[in-house]
């Protein structure tokens, strides 16, 4: 069962392409991460996909069919762009725009009192949106976007402006979400995150999708073009090697084209090194980001 | 409908909270008020001392005044001025003496040559040149008489030559209440009340700025939604509809309410102090203008502001509000300027067309009803043009509500204002 089914679509303003060829979906239930380099088109999937703009061309389907007045109600989105109203004070900006989504205002209110504890903003309930900080503005904008509980919740940048603590919170937020049963669809350009919370993600560049799957998938299918090494001795030359780079105690060994981890470990065992460590290094998912995206290796 | 009550209800709350809101709507008025106060505390009357009689016999608020008639032209006073109002001394040093001792409020000097000249000469403590205006009717009044050899029959001829009688196609008058005034006889207050002469003018300006300062109101709501980008949050909430609806409802509530409280002050006043604004007795506004006056800000300010959110879906920062703003008001400022200069002819053909004209009428014909003598088909054909074009206006403006311009950046032009609005955007 999906939350959010994108097909082929395309949307243009004027001459310029923002997305060319996009299609994913997102299982219900789990963290979806929509990743990509500035400009690529994220923004724009995901306006297309909550029905902000009209496809050129594609299908979205959204919580089992077309997008409706009644569905907005069971979505919760934190548009990239911040917005809450900066001469409201908090308390009532937010149980405003709340009653919108079709909560009462009383609920609203006991709602928020409990989001307003947690991160920290309960004192700050009686101020304009304007006086508080960075940070305090990005809370208030999460606590916004899921005071409604949504069953579907898109967020465009959840980290941004965030301390370490604050970061964890809304990690923790965000798995507690999921855990209830809400499907999460996070765009972000901070892949750490992404590799701890997301089940699967989408890489989308220059407007169409480049990688998609399972996070551990993609990593296996971009493993192997590393190893990581210790020996007892020097490490010689290994055909096939182009760049040896200190990996905490050990050496990682970029292969060139065509070279496998296996005509490694014969090269190095033919030349009768003690081997300490052999392990076939597992990419990050920065440096898959910065293959495909650079390197287009997709 | 109840998300659309939630934004209305927003709106208003959020409007009238504003302490600019309540500068403008309050704060004014509050000040004329006082200001009002001030002036006749100051010139030690109070401010419910009434309107000056439209009799001139009735002598109990008339000052007594007195003249030196130089060149012996004065030989009886009108039976129709009080007894005792207007005193004789021999020369100006008498007179001088009863001014300083308080026993009249002023004198006038009649020069010799006075027949040739026309020369009248008023001595009086008071500097306001409103007061001495107020007064002076019954002096001109005497002379008149007796340069006609104390005839008052002719002499009320010449004052008044003609007895004009208007028949009204209208069905009902739109003015009975004061356009009967008899202003015939001078002394008379409403001869020389600046405020009924120029009501039509004020009442041009007022609704010019009611119109154009609740329409602003939407215009800079919007952009600023646009600008701090909460109009992405609304729009994934409610639907452009509503949001479209619920401000030009609540905005146009808060703009009432301005309106309600300047009218207000305006009765308030004439009411308190029509001795000050110098009004005839019995004068009051018609409320058959109050009505129209209503129709007609509701009609001209749903036009506007509707033009104005339009406008406002358009313009990508709050800083361009104040030209683009123009742009939209272009057609009633020309017509307020307009109205300026054919104010004396308010029943002419220019006149007549910009009242029935749906972007001008909001303010041409409400100075036209000021005026009095507008056929009743005209007020309620320029309302059914207005209504028509309320509609095709909120059609055309809905329809401009969309998230390609709500959340572009592309700077605002005429243009593409225009485009949008004839569905090309």
């Amino acid at each position: 069962m999906y939350s959010a089914q994108v097909s082929h679509i395309a949307k243009s303003f004027g001459k310029t392409q923002a997305v060319a060829d996009v299609s994913f979906a997102v299982e219900r239930g789990e963290i979806f991460g929509l990743l990509g380099p500035n400009g690529s088109g994220k923004t724009t999937t995901l306006r297309v996909m909550l029905d902000v703009f009209k496809p050129e061309r594609g299908t979205v389907s959204i919580l089992g069919g077309p997008m409706s007045e009644e569905k907005k109600e069971r979505i919760g989105y934190m548009p990239e762009e911040r917005g809450l109203y900066q001469d409201m004070p908090l308390e009532r900006c937010l149980v405003y725009l709340a009653t919108l989504k079709g909560v009462p205002a009383g609920e609203a209110r006991g709602h928020l009192a409990g989001y307003l504890e947690r991160f920290d903003l309960a004192a700050h309930k009686g101020k304009k949106v304007k006086e508080l900080s960075k940070g305090m503005q990005q809370k208030a904008q999460i606590i916004n976007t899921i005071l409604h509980r949504p069953e579907l919740v898109v967020i465009d940048e959840p980290f941004t402006a965030l301390d370490p603590i604050n970061t964890q919170l809304v990690k923790d937020l965000m798995k507690e979400l999921r855990d209830q049963g809400a499907t999460i669809i996070m765009s972000t350009h901070q892949m750490r995150q992404v590799e701890e919370l997301c089940d699967r993600i989408l890489l989308i560049d220059d407007g169409r999708d480049v990688l998609y799957g399972h996070l551990g998938e993609i990593r296996r299918q971009y493993s192997g073009h590393a190893v990581l090494v210790r020996l007892a001795g020097e490490l010689p030359t290994v055909a096939g090697v182009e760049q040896v780079l200190p990996h905490n105690n050990a050496a990682k060994l970029m292969l060139a084209e065509g070279t496998t981890p296996q005509d490694v470990l014969r090269a190095l065992m033919a030349q009768d090194v003690i081997l300490e460590k052999f392990e076939i290094a597992v990419p990050t998912l920065d440096e898959i980001f910065i293959r495909v995206v650079e390197e287009g290796d997709a | 409908m109840k998300k659309m009550y939630l934004v209305l209800r927003h709106e208003l709350m959020t409007t009238i909270r504003r302490p600019s809101f309540l500068l403008v709507a309050f704060g004014i008025p509050l000040l004329a008020v006082l200001i009002f106060a001030g002036v006749t505390i100051v010139r030690g009357g109070s401010p419910d001392s009434g309107v000056i009689p439209s009799d001139p016999a009735d002598a109990s608020e008339l000052e007594v005044q007195g003249y030196v008639d130089q060149g012996g032209l004065i030989s009886v006073i009108p039976h129709d001025i009080p007894p005792g109002y207007l005193i004789a001394f021999p020369d100006e040093d008498h007179a001088q003496q009863a001014l300083e001792v308080g026993e009249i409020v002023a004198y006038y000097v009649v020069p010799e040559d006075y027949l040739q000249t026309g020369d009248l000469i008023i001595v009086s403590p008071d500097p306001s040149p409103f007061s001495a205006h107020r007064q002076d009717g019954a002096m001109r009044w005497t002379l008149l008489v007796n340069v006609l050899g104390g005839d008052a029959e002719l002499a009320d001829r010449v004052w008044n030559p003609v007895n004009l009688e208007v028949t009204n196609l209208a069905p009902q008058p739109q003015h009975d209440s004061y356009a009967d005034e008899d202003c015939s006889k001078p002394g008379v207050a409403c001869e020389s009340s600046l405020l009924i002469r120029y009501l039509p003018m004020i009442m041009l300006v007022l609704f010019y700025v009611f119109i154009t300062t609740g329409s602003s109101l939407l215009l800079r709501n919007i952009s600023a939604e646009k600008e701090n980008r909460v109009i992405e949050i609304l729009m994934l909430s409610i639907s452009p509809w509503q949001i479209l609806t619920g401000k030009i409802i609540g905005l146009g509530i808060a703009g009432l309410l301005q309106m309600a409280a300047w009218v207000g002050t305006v009765y308030v006043l004439l009411r308190m102090g029509g001795g000050t604004f110098n009004l005839p007795a019995g004068f009051e506004i018609p409320p058959s203008l109050l009505v129209w006056g209503l129709v007609f800000f509701l009609l001209g300010y749903a036009v506007y502001a509707t033009l104005m959110a339009g406008a406002g879906a358009l313009v990508p920062n709050l800083k361009e509000t104040t030209q683009v703003a123009w742009v939209v008001m272009m057609p009633i400022f020309v017509s307020y300027l307009v109205g300026l200069f054919i104010i004396e002819d308010p029943h002419g053909r220019l006149a007549t067309g910009l009242s029935l004209f749906p972007l001008t009428s909001p303010t041409m014909m409400i100075m036209r009803l000021t005026v009095g003598g507008v056929p009743l088909w005209q007020p309620l054909l320029a309302a059914a043009l207005l209504v028509l074009t309320a509609i095709l206006v909120l059609r055309a403006v809905a329809g401009m509500f969309h998230a390609q311009n709500l959340l572009s950046g592309q700077s605002f032009s005429v243009r593409r204002f225009y485009g949008a609005l004839l569905g090309r955007a």
